[in-house]
């Protein structure tokens, strides 16, 4: 520290406790000092929320991942069939897989029915110079790539200009759209430049701003269709 | 689906339909497990505290109402202060900043930043005013949860100078956005 930093000035009082609070530094038991605080004096609610929504913007790096179906079914049960007599718990279990399957085959029509609408729409007409860049990069990790998406040829071109997966691990390529799941562009080989050619139904998510990830996956890509390793180069596409 | 959506939805599962709640998890579950698992690093304990989560949106979601954040935003800040109080009870057990040091931080690089858009970018820009060690504090800790006493230690300095640093961090980033 330079000795200017000892005028700088420092949040205090409630307004630094709230902020901390939000940051998430605070050891387990002020926080719950804070949580309780929060719920009696409406002052300070305040100056927490205004807090969160300072920091807010910080939210946008985290990835979406989607959570195996399980977990949804263990919240209903959680919240939901304490109100199921215990008599009748088995055949409600039965119901409600009833009900998941139907789920399923209603999220299979409106996906076919989105992939009909979308090969029904006029092609999208071209802007002049359809072409993106993204640096792909984490400053936590080595791994950088510089990504090219040319959408008259509509092939992303890999340069891979540092870091290298683990041996028995890939890399794997995702392109984010705002707050939609990482759709996987396939697994990245052991190669310094590289095309992926990204299917019909994803040609439409690269935009400006569009974010492309690289994650750590086992060897093969991720089992599960979104990313289960850490994000260990992400960029987003700007206009070029 | 866009932001005035998902407010509906918040509202309407804050009204006990259970079918809103259902569209309300298929719609962002993605999202903030994506929170859990950033912040607990740790698959089967982030797919109980997304449980944990949505059982807190489905009892509190009448907040939602008295508050000004962005549904998503709100969203995120519930799985993020779940997931937080839940690592930092963990921790207080295990000493483990091995596990911690695995974590791929995303500190994002400045093509990254851009992503945020408008609503965001004025944070980032005074992100990149302090030194980077600080601003890499400040996201490190908003991220993925990490504690006083553990960014002391990642920064190699005293933990009363971390907080000073992060006080005043924190006092110049609000300045910055207040202009």
């Amino acid at each position: 520290m330079t000795p200017s930093d000892h005028h700088e000035p420092e949040l205090g009082g409630d307004e630094a406790l709230a902020a901390e609070y939000v940051l998430g530094v605070l050891p387990a038991s002020e926080r719950l000092d804070v949580a309780r605080r929060i719920d009696a004096d409406i002052e300070f609610a305040r100056l927490v929320e205004e807090w969160e929504a300072r920091l807010s913007p910080l939210g946008e790096f985290y990835v979406p991942v989607e959570a195996p179906s399980a977990v949804k079914q263990a919240l209903d049960r959680r919240l939901f069939a304490a109100a199921v007599p215990a008599a009748s718990r088995d055949r409600a279990s039965w119901w409600n897989s009833l009900g998941l399957w139907r789920g399923l085959a209603v999220a299979s029509v409106v996906a076919l029915a989105l992939v009909v609408g979308w090969n029904l729409q006029p092609p999208v007409e071209e802007t002049p110079s359809p072409r993106f860049v993204a640096s792909l990069e984490n400053p936590e990790t080595d791994v950088r790539y510089l990504a090219l998406y040319d959408e008259a040829a509509r092939t992303i071109s890999l340069s891979r200009l540092d870091g290298a997966a683990a041996a028995g691990q890939d890399f794997e390529l995702w392109v984010i759209e705002g707050d939609e799941p990482p759709a996987s562009l396939g697994v990245l080989g052991d190669a310094d430049h590289l095309e992926v050619t990204p299917s019909e139904d994803l040609q439409g998510k690269f935009a400006a701003g569009a974010v492309l990830a690289v994650s750590l996956e086992p060897e093969g890509g991720s089992p599960t269709g979104q990313p289960t390793g850490p994000v260990v180069a992400l960029g987003n596409l700007r206009s070029i | 689906m866009t932001p005035p959506d998902i407010s509906k939805l918040i509202v309407r599962t804050s009204l006990r339909d259970r079918a809103a709640f259902d569209l309300l998890y298929r719609q962002t579950s993605a999202k903030l497990f994506g929170v859990c698992l950033r912040v607990l690093n740790d698959r089967a304990e982030a797919e109980e505290a997304l449980q944990e989560v949505y059982v807190k949106i489905w009892t509190k979601a009448d907040r939602f109402a008295v508050s000004d954040l962005s549904p998503i935003s709100w969203l995120v800040a519930v799985a993020r202060n779940h997931a937080i109080d839940r690592i930092r009870a963990r921790r207080m057990k295990q000493t483990g900043l091995d596990e911690a040091a695995e974590i791929a931080d995303p500190a994002p690089g400045p093509e990254a930043l851009a992503v945020a858009g408008d609503e965001g970018a004025r944070i980032h820009l005074c992100l990149e005013e302090l030194d980077a060690d600080r601003a890499a504090a400040v996201r490190g800790a908003y991220l993925v949860g990490e504690s006083y006493a553990e960014l002391a230690e990642r920064h190699g300095v005293p933990l009363n100078t971390m907080r000073t640093w992060l006080r005043r961090s924190l006092m110049k980033l609000k300045d910055c956005l207040e202009r």
